[in-house]
């Protein structure tokens, strides 16, 4: 059972927003096959590339953290991203796991 | 997500107040929705499917739809009988497993709050302490003791109110004889052997927190099958 009570991720979220920083909140929205982190999973990224949280074991926060600059940069909402078995054509990772996820990423503003 | 809603969330979760955030994620809308009220504007054409992800407990995408589901719902209750050394080895689990316990036991020399500290401890016997604590149907009990004068009206307050886990620790035969204290006290067969006894999954293992992780692991597996 998740505790989402007790996560601090948000919280996380809202000191970087206090301290000025422009924040990306990630969350994994979609699970398919064997995938480490369940849906609800968030990671938070700034627009340095510091990131806090994960949306798998290590697979795809690299790529994720990229398209959250690209969030920044373009200044774009939201954008939801496909991670899929060794998805080599975007950023060259894939979940080593065989499953396949889908995560969301918004501008918290 | 505005900062508008982002607080509002914080706020929702440090007062423990149940809801869920809805997400369009064609648009980036948010909104937080409330058990039992109607939800605004786009959202309100899935009024259906968001209390049932509600009720499920389920986090995820409305199939056919760009709307995205997050539910913050309270911890299961789980109410321990006997302040025990395998309580405390359960209170431990319990933690990062979203279960909030309470223990039971008259007995004052084992219901210390330095053995428990942050846990709510009930120095009574069953029939009083459970004036004190709401349950219902998603509430689980797990009797430890192996005394019938406590774990025994533990067992029976449970049963009549169908909490959907019933475990109690004790040998087979200790639980045959458990049963037919039942059977006498006028609990059917069905009701009898809805009880989990001996309590536990398989493990092998002996030892106290063995002994925790077997029962935890069955109080896992029956709340996916609820």
């Amino acid at each position: 059972m998740k505790n989402s009570f007790d996560e601090k991720i948000l919280d996380e979220a809202q000191d970087w927003i206090n301290a000025n920083q422009k924040v990306v909140l990630a969350t994994v929205i979609q699970t398919w096959g064997s995938s480490p982190r369940q849906v609800g999973s968030r990671m938070i990224v700034n627009e340095k590339g510091d990131f806090s949280g994960s949306v798998s074991g290590g697979c795809v926060e690299s790529a994720v953290v990229s398209e959250c600059l690209s969030l920044i940069k373009d200044n774009k909402p939201c954008k939801k991203i496909e991670f899929k078995v060794s998805n080599e054509s975007a950023w060259e990772v894939g979940l080593a796991c065989g499953g396949e996820i889908a995560v969301y990423i918004e501008q918290i503003h | 997500m505005k900062i508008k809603t982002l607080e509002e969330i914080l706020k929702k979760k440090s007062s423990k107040t149940e809801f869920a955030i809805l997400t369009n994620l064609e648009n980036g809308d948010s909104e937080i929705y409330l058990p039992g009220t109607s939800p605004k504007g786009e959202f309100s054409k899935y009024a259906g499917e968001i209390e049932n992800f509600f009720k499920s407990k389920k986090n995820g995408v409305i199939e056919n739809s760009e709307i995205f589901i997050e539910t913050y719902i309270k911890p299961i209750k789980v109410i321990v009988v006997g302040a025990v050394h395998i309580a405390q080895y359960l209170v431990d689990f319990a933690k990062s497993l979203n279960f909030e316990i309470s223990i039971i036991d008259p007995r004052g020399y084992f219901a210390s709050e330095q053995r428990f500290p942050d846990i709510k401890v009930i120095n009574k016997w069953p029939k009083e302490a459970f004036e004190e604590i709401e349950t219902n149907s998603s509430t689980a009990l797990i009797a430890l003791t192996h005394d019938p004068k406590i774990d025994d009206p533990a067992l029976q307050y449970a049963l009549k109110n169908k909490f959907y886990y019933i475990g109690a620790l004790g040998s087979k035969k200790t639980h045959e004889n458990r049963c037919q204290r039942l059977s006498e006290a006028g609990f059917t067969n069905d009701q009898i052997s809805s009880i989990h006894g001996p309590i536990g999954i398989k493990l092998g293992g002996k030892s106290a927190p063995e002994i925790a992780l077997s029962i935890i692991a069955q109080l896992v597996s029956q709340t996916y099958k609820k």
